[in-house]
């Protein structure tokens, strides 16, 4: 078990995140695995991200089409494929999940934005299954995911959401219902058949898998929108190109095509028509968080870089011991610890709310039915149907309630906005300090200046943000409504 | 497209602003994205022999000495007009001139053949330490744009001693030019640090002010690439912003995409106010502020418009995201921000 004395990592994350300080006072066994996690994550920095970031970062410039798979095998060691995936299926989500993918990412991308995103995207495209409920996959892809992980191999997957002409669109309920929306899932026999394209998607040209959403009907993209679950091995599904990024560059932005993709109705997670409140909606409110906790990271990263340089004597004087540098420090600290309270604020919040769900004994208890029975076709098949959704939607929403889900998602949106405001700010601070010069620091500090830009506009721009900041706690106008299960009448 | 007029400008730079926007159109604009992406594999020097017609090749010089001879004014707006399309280029061009300059202020004659097309890019190495020892240099720079196509290197050292000028030719034995490892922006201008080892100089000469000179001109330019670049931001962000659709509306319908695009006008006319009032005076301070104020407003122009752009706007296709970084160099360079403001004070305190 975990030394009684935490590391010098756990000793920083506990300096760093007072607020987990004091938890651990009463949880020190929870507390102990998050640092576990982090020291994980530090290990694999200076093993694997720090060494090869710069490299990679300039490399994929000249070929945006190359991937490093090394950042992704070597990553299974740290068992950082399975953060979301929930222990009872052998992954690390435990009762400080989000917390603890927060504090994961934070620290995977204090070496590299890019590398750290290629492996939280994945946790992203994982999300969806595990929120849904989907419990029919769990014993499929998510085994899958956990059991090769342990084997050294990344199974890795994407959450695909952004369409050519719908990027802010499709993560709002209002702007999605007046959205103009290209792909369409089209109801057929014993399934749907997905046309269009998706664009932008993290990870997307590694994903095996892909937690997919899409309009049954176009005209209705609101009222019909809907999560599948896509495999890259589904006729008809290619990833034909990837975007030359101005950074974060280690993760391809792919843009994925469906040609008349037939997706079988075992694979629509959740219900019809649930894709935005059950969907997206819940994701966000989970992820906006841990991307705080990039931009939080990549700013850290910057920070560290700039105070070596400030340490470096440059004619004949050290930066660090003037006056307006040591003023500049103080405000980046007070920078990045704002950023980390917001976005832990948000983390232990989800925490707190989701754990009710998934260390409550009725869910641990379908673990507790055998392997066997639990992978067999009739226990899936009852699971995929239209009572076994329900059943496993009434448990999750007799602990998750739509009001602590709206509040989490107005908390996990102030986070985000505001972690990525400030790690542009901080950054472009230390390059306005720096100049140009020929130290080693400079690269890094601006290949962050590059990696958190994008910040700003992942997971919903900045400015959609904060819109949803102000419809939840302001007009009130924006309240996640699950549809009721058992209530929703005949599908 | 939104066209920016400067009304104050006379019936002369507005020629001159015409023809040079029509030489960015045409021999820059076409290769923006190449020169940013590959600029080693163009070939700079086809590119530029348009810019001698403009009188941009030895711009400063007076037209006795061979010089295009533009006012700093008419220099100004053909480094804006050029970095409207590309930032890099009008790097180059202004470090060129500003490598030329000190030669026009010394006491021996510029060589004849650095008049030519030819010795284009000149590099200047500034801030640069040098120690002369015997007839030989000793020293560098960190950072010269410039350095590695250049062929000529004028050296302009920091704290004025003996020499504060120095000459030297890239081929000279001792003169070592490294190209920056990973240049983030304004790429066409490819940089370098040079370092001297027992250089020969080609010339060597005081000139008391000329640092200062020299600085002047540096930040005049700067600010006016800088204005370029806000422009470009603006142009590509309305452009974008009124094909968008997204919430119900094309986007240039939401206020806060209004209020950025209005942000970015305004700090065009800021911008430009305060170039045409330091290009008034020969004082440093009035520069030096000029130079403050425009590359801040472009680097806040050009993410921005980077935000406008969404997703987009990251990708390099859209060429919105090369503005940022170029805008970023345009503000550290040639001195950071904070050393600027206090040179700012010292000059008043001077005074």
């Amino acid at each position: 078990m975990f030394r009684k004395e935490p590391s010098e990592i756990g000793k920083r994350v506990l300096k760093d995140s007072p607020i987990l300080a004091a938890l651990r006072e009463h949880d020190r066994e929870g507390i102990d695995g998050i640092i576990r996690l982090v020291e994980g994550c530090d290990e694999y920095n200076r093993r694997v991200a720090l060494p090869r970031a710069l490299e990679l970062d300039q490399r994929m410039e000249r070929e945006p089409e190359y991937f490093d798979w090394v950042i992704m095998r070597e990553a299974c060691r740290y068992r950082i494929f399975s953060l979301a995936i929930p222990e009872s299926l052998g992954g690390m989500a435990g009762k400080y999940m989000v917390t603890g993918m927060a504090l994961a990412v934070e620290e995977l991308c204090s070496a590299c934005g890019g590398i750290g995103l290629a492996l939280a995207a994945h946790s992203l495209g994982v999300s969806p299954l595990v929120a849904s409920g989907a419990m029919a996959h769990w014993e499929t892809v998510l085994r899958e995911i956990v059991e090769e992980e342990k084997k050294g191999n990344p199974v890795v997957m994407a959450y695909a959401i952004t369409e050519p002409s719908a990027g802010t669109d499709v993560e709002e309920p209002e702007f999605l219902q007046v959205a103009k929306i290209g792909m369409e899932a089209k109801k057929v026999n014993g399934g749907y058949l997905l046309n269009g394209r998706k664009c932008f998607i993290s990870g997307g040209s590694e994903a095996k898998y892909f937690t997919v959403t899409a309009a049954t009907d176009r005209r209705r993209p609101l009222e019909t929108w809907t999560t599948f679950l896509v495999e890259r091995e589904m006729p008809g599904f290619s990833t034909p190109r990837v975007e030359l990024k101005m950074g974060q560059r280690a993760c391809h932005a792919a843009e994925l095509n469906f040609e008349d993709v037939f997706v079988p109705q075992s694979h629509v997670l959740g219900f019809e028509g649930d894709g935005m409140a059950n969907g997206i909606l819940i994701i966000m409110a989970a992820s906006r968080g841990p991307v705080g906790a990039i931009a939080t990271g990549i700013a850290r990263g910057a920070y560290q870089h700039f105070l070596s340089w400030t340490k470096t004597v440059r004619g004949g004087k050290r930066p660090i011991d003037q006056e307006r540098i040591q003023m500049a420090l103080a405000d980046m600290q007070a920078l990045i610890q704002e950023s980390r309270g917001l976005y832990l604020a948000h983390s232990l919040c989800g925490d707190a709310l989701f754990r009710r769900a998934f260390t409550h004994p009725l869910f641990k208890s379908a673990f507790l039915l055998p392997r066997k029975l639990r992978t067999s076709r009739a226990y899936s098949a009852f699971l995929n149907s239209y009572y076994g959704k329900s059943m496993v939607n009434a448990i999750f929403r007799r602990f998750i309630r739509d009001e602590d889900i709206t509040d989490m998602l107005s908390k996990a949106s102030l986070a985000k906005f505001t972690c990525a405001d400030n790690s542009m700010e901080l950054i472009s601070r230390a390059l306005e300090l720096m100049g140009v010069n020929d130290s080693p620091e400079r690269l890094w500090v601006e290949k962050c200046y590059r990696d958190a830009k994008l910040t700003q506009i992942y997971e919903g721009t900045n400015q959609l943000n904060r819109l949803v900041v102000y419809n939840v706690e302001i007009a009130g106008t924006l309240k996640i409504e699950v549809p009721r299960p058992f209530k929703r009448g005949v599908r | 497209m939104i066209r920016v007029p400067d009304l104050l400008e006379s019936e002369e730079y507005r020629i001159l602003r015409k023809d040079a926007a029509a030489y960015a159109e045409k021999a820059l604009a076409p290769q923006a994205e190449q020169l940013d992406l590959n600029p080693e594999n163009q070939d700079l020097r086809k590119i530029i022999s348009q810019a001698g017609e403009l009188g941009m090749l030895a711009a400063l010089l007076p037209e006795s000495l061979g010089g295009g001879g533009l006012d700093d004014y008419a220099f100004c707006l053909v480094l804006e007009e050029i970095a409207t399309k590309e930032a890099g280029i009008a790097t180059s061009l202004l470090v060129h001139n500003a490598a030329l300059f000190p030669a026009s202020l010394g006491e021996s004659e510029i060589p004849a053949s650095w008049l030519e097309p030819s010795s284009f890019p000149a590099c200047l190495a500034y801030p640069c330490e040098i120690r002369e020892n015997e007839g030989k240099l000793d020293g560098g720079a960190a950072f010269a744009f410039n350095a590695v196509d250049s062929r000529i290197i004028t050296l302009l050292l920091q704290d004025q001693g003996e020499i504060s000028v120095a000459l030297v030719e890239r081929e000279e034995k001792g003169v070592e030019v490294n190209a920056d490892p990973y240049q983030m922006g304004l790429r066409a201008a490819r940089a370098g640090s040079i370092l001297l080892r027992g250089a020969k100089p080609l010339q060597v000469f005081p000139g008391a002010n000329i640092k200062e000179t020299v600085e002047r001109i540096l930040f005049l330019g700067l600010a006016s690439i800088a204005v370029g670049i806000t422009r470009n931001s603006l142009e590509r962000s309305y452009a974008y912003a009124k094909e968008r659709y997204q919430g119900g509306k094309i986007i240039i319908q939401h206020q806060q995409m209004r209020l950025f695009l209005a942000e970015m006008l305004t700090s065009i006319e800021q911008s430009r106010a305060a170039i045409n009032r330091a290009c008034a005076t020969p004082e440093l301070v009035p520069a030096a502020s000029a130079w403050l104020l425009a590359t801040s407003r472009a680097v806040q122009s050009a993410t921005d418009g980077v935000q406008i752009h969404g997703g987009y706007g990251y990708m390099r296709d859209y060429g919105m995201e090369r503005l940022m970084r170029d805008a970023k160099y345009c503000q550290m360079y040639p001195l950071t921000v904070q050393e600027v403001l206090l040179k700012i004070l010292e000059r008043m305190e001077a005074n």
